[in-house]
């Protein structure tokens, strides 16, 4: 019985009953798919020639110059090899600073270094192993991860090839080559790719009088509060590197405070998101391009894993407060777990996610979650519910939401045709989040039932349940009508007892009480005068007497027949007890 | 107007008060444009002037019409005040940053809100649109803000647009005279 309705509230919960949705009371109610339609956003600007190659993770919105004018600063990657990436700052619409990267950047991130100095936040840009420093738009500082032991077999082929002038190349090349090629470094991989002995000679006299160095590539980046949550309080950046390092730099000197692996199993982090305050207590999460998604706290060396996706992750976001898990997958799921890692729900979409938006909205106290979807549109979610569709015509490839000038809500869209899109929230969307409570009561629990665990007992009880229901039902229904036969001869017995003592036709009942047993014996005697079920009145009556057979007549005024008679034995007086 | 009318404005006789709204996005300039109408003993140092919190009302004279300028904050938090305003207001000052090219489409939203509010609605309520930091490199000339806004439209008030400088004072006297002529039509037609 219990599995059937735990059955029906899971599929209610998490797939959506059809019958629910058609319900008047649901939130998608026609009234409120024509509500949809009004836009929310302003349409400030589009450039469709702007050609631009930019992933999530790749634009921020920073006060760049100080002068509380927000700056979009974003990379622009280009992949062809004779072309180099670009770093471009706009400001407001126009593109007021573009210079070339060294790599292709992975992440981009935005932050203040120190309390002290001016209030100009720097850029860090990621470029393999490299985190590129920028301040007031012009290269600052540059900090490399720290470098990969090399295999003992490589160190000493370079060793030699360094000492001895006159070595058997073949055999060196040989020894490099058993080397599985993934975890040689970059100059021993280029080696072996080489061809003539003569460009061979020449590579080895060019580099071998230093040491090989292997690095990982800096996968993403994210930054931490250092002491307070303000805004422009110091943040730290935290890399994360295709090796699964994690570290936490130092915002002023650029110095890994905190350096730990982002799972004990091998897993390449892809997206970090971090929330509270590294002085204080903090939380990263990483999303691992395995599918994995791990939780870093302070202090840990390494991370733990909290969820395991089916599919590959496009995207995570932690939504502030109450710091759940938003996790978009290739499977064109968007779920939400909690921060211990236990699902909440899931949703499907229509089409594939490409990448995920926090819209922060302080001034209505909540956050939206923006979805951007293959064809075009962005869905915004509000815990589990669309609360708006911004339609567009091309795939979004990254989102930004933000202030830009002196806009505070500026959501900048990146396709991927390369068009630049600015809409700016209007200042009286709402988004009914009100009626949205009002009406979506069924859909509005976020908090699952507290369902029982499925325990082992549960399922071997299920499982007979399924097994023996014809059983069962029988069984059960043999004892129903067992309860009522005996049910009944109860009430008979208990008829036929009460028929010497009570008048049924005038209701009236008696019943002797002999509170002590002493020489002069009490007797009390009650005499229930009962209308129609209800006690009208209660006579009691003491008398002494010591004989042992008792009659007691209950008779009317002036009448001669007795409405009720009784004869009480009483029970012989044990003198033994009376001395 | 007749000769003894003008006479008896000029000796200020038949002085009047009017209020003006001063409204507009945040950092469009609208303290800095009333400051440049203040005495020379009230007016701040440009370099000083602050975003407005709330509003803040100031006075000023123009040929002989007293002005009660409410200079409202244009931050979004505090737009919701200015439709207060709206119904004891004689003329209405809009400032725009023509520099601003990306929020011109919220400019766009708040004189929609304006246009369509029932307290201005059915007023043939006088507006001045100041387009304003024409000294700025990127600024937009007035007829394009005049454009993007679509101030053709609007028919059945009487509106005038023109570029300004508030840092130099540059267009704002010019401005506030076909405001204060306005106004003094509106005041006349409404008394009759």
């Amino acid at each position: 019985m219990i599995s059937i309705i735990r059955k029906f509230i899971r599929n209610d919960l998490f797939q959506g009953c059809p019958n629910l949705i058609a319900t008047p009371l649901n939130f998608f109610t026609p009234v409120n798919i024509i509500d949809l339609n009004i836009s929310r956003w302003l349409e400030a600007h589009i450039d469709r020639s702007a050609s631009l190659t930019t992933f999530s993770k790749n634009l921020v919105l920073a006060d760049v110059c100080g002068d509380g004018e927000y700056r979009l600063v974003l990379t622009d990657l280009k992949l062809e090899n004779n072309e180099k990436s670009r770093l471009k700052i706009y400001k407001g619409t126009v593109l007021t600073s573009d210079q070339t990267l060294p790599d292709i950047p992975s992440s981009i991130i935005s932050f203040y270094t120190s309390n002290y100095d001016s209030k100009i936040p720097v850029i860090g840009v990621a470029c393999g192993p490299d985190l590129l420093i920028y301040k007031n738009s012009k290269p600052y500082f540059k900090f490399v991860v720290p470098p990969l032991p090399i295999e003992a077999l490589e160190h000493s082929v370079w060793n030699r090839l360094s000492e001895d002038p006159n070595i058997d190349l073949q055999s060196t090349l040989d020894d490099l080559s058993s080397i599985p090629y993934k975890s040689l470094s970059p100059r021993s991989q280029k080696l072996l790719g080489l061809q003539t002995p003569l460009e061979i000679k020449d590579f080895i006299s060019k580099y071998k009088s230093s040491e090989p160095k292997k690095f990982a590539p800096i996968t993403c980046m994210t930054t931490l509060n250092r002491s307070t949550q303000d805004k422009q309080s110091p943040a730290c950046p935290i890399i994360a590197t295709e090796a699964g390092q994690i570290f936490i730099l130092d915002p002023q000197t650029f110095t890994p405070m905190h350096e730990a692996i982002s799972c004990a199993t091998k897993a390449i982090p892809c997206v970090l998101q971090a929330a509270g305050m590294y002085d204080v207590e903090f939380r990263i999460v990483i999303a691992c391009r395995e599918g994995s998604i791990c939780l870093l706290r302070r202090g840990w060396l390494e991370g733990k894993v909290l969820i395991q996706a089916t599919a590959n992750i496009v995207d995570i976001v932690v939504i502030p407060g109450d710091h759940f898990i938003m996790t978009a997958t290739t499977d064109r799921m968007l779920q939400c777990y909690t921060k211990r890692g236990n699902k909440l729900w899931n949703q499907k979409m229509n089409t594939d996610i490409t990448c995920l938006c926090l819209i922060p909205l302080s001034h209505l106290s909540t956050s939206l979650l923006g979805v951007g979807l293959r064809g075009g549109s962005i869905q915004l979610f509000q815990g589990r519910h669309l609360v708006d569709i911004i339609v567009g015509t091309e795939t979004p490839s990254a989102i930004a939401f933000g202030q830009l000038g002196q806009e505070e809500h500026v959501m900048v869209i990146i396709t991927t045709g390369g068009a630049i899109n600015f809409k700016i929230l209007k200042r009286t969307a709402d988004f009914n989040f009100g009626d949205g409570e009002m009406n979506s009561n069924p859909i509005q629990q976020t908090k699952p039932l507290p369902l029982p665990k499925r325990s082992k007992l549960f399922l071997e009880q299920s499982m007979r349940e399924r097994q023996n229901a014809v059983d069962m039902h029988q069984l059960f229904q043999k004892d129903l009508i067992r309860l009522r036969l005996t049910a009944a001869r109860a009430t008979v017995q208990m008829q036929s007892n009460q028929s010497s003592i009570g008048n049924e036709q005038e209701l009236v009942k008696l019943s002797a009480q002999v509170p002590l047993i002493s020489p002069n014996l009490t007797y009390k005697i009650e005499t229930k005068v009962q209308e129609k079920d209800a006690l009208v009145e209660d006579n009691q009556d003491s008398l002494q007497d010591s004989k042992r057979l008792l009659r007691v007549f209950v008779v009317r005024k002036r009448e001669a027949k007795p409405i009720v008679a009784a004869t009480i034995n009483m029970p012989p007086t044990d003198l033994s007890f009376l001395l | 107007m007749g000769l003894f009318q003008k006479l008896a404005f000029f000796l200020g006789i038949k002085r009047k008060e009017v209020n003006v709204l001063v409204i507009g996005l945040n950092n469009s300039g609208k303290t800095t444009v009333i400051n440049h109408f203040k005495n020379d003993e009230e007016k701040v140092e440009k370099t000083e002037i602050v975003p407005t919190v709330g509003f803040s009302v100031e006075k000023f004279q123009n040929q002989n019409l007293a002005f009660t300028a409410f200079d409202m904050s244009g931050h979004g938090r505090y737009r919701d005040l200015w439709e207060h305003y709206y119904k004891d207001c004689h003329g209405i000052i809009f400032v725009v940053d023509s520099s601003d090219r990306l929020r011109l489409v919220v400019v766009k939203d708040e004189l929609d809100l304006l246009l369509q509010h029932p307290d201005v609605s059915n007023r043939r309520i006088p507006i001045l649109f100041f387009s304003n930091k024409m000294d700025c490199k990127e600024a937009l000339s007035s007829v394009k803000i005049a454009a993007a806004l679509g101030l053709d439209k609007i028919m059945d008030k009487p509106w005038h647009i023109s570029a300004s400088n508030a840092l130099s004072g540059e267009g704002l006297q010019e401005g506030v005279e076909w405001l204060t002529q306005q106004i003094r039509e509106y005041i006349t037609n409404k008394n009759l």
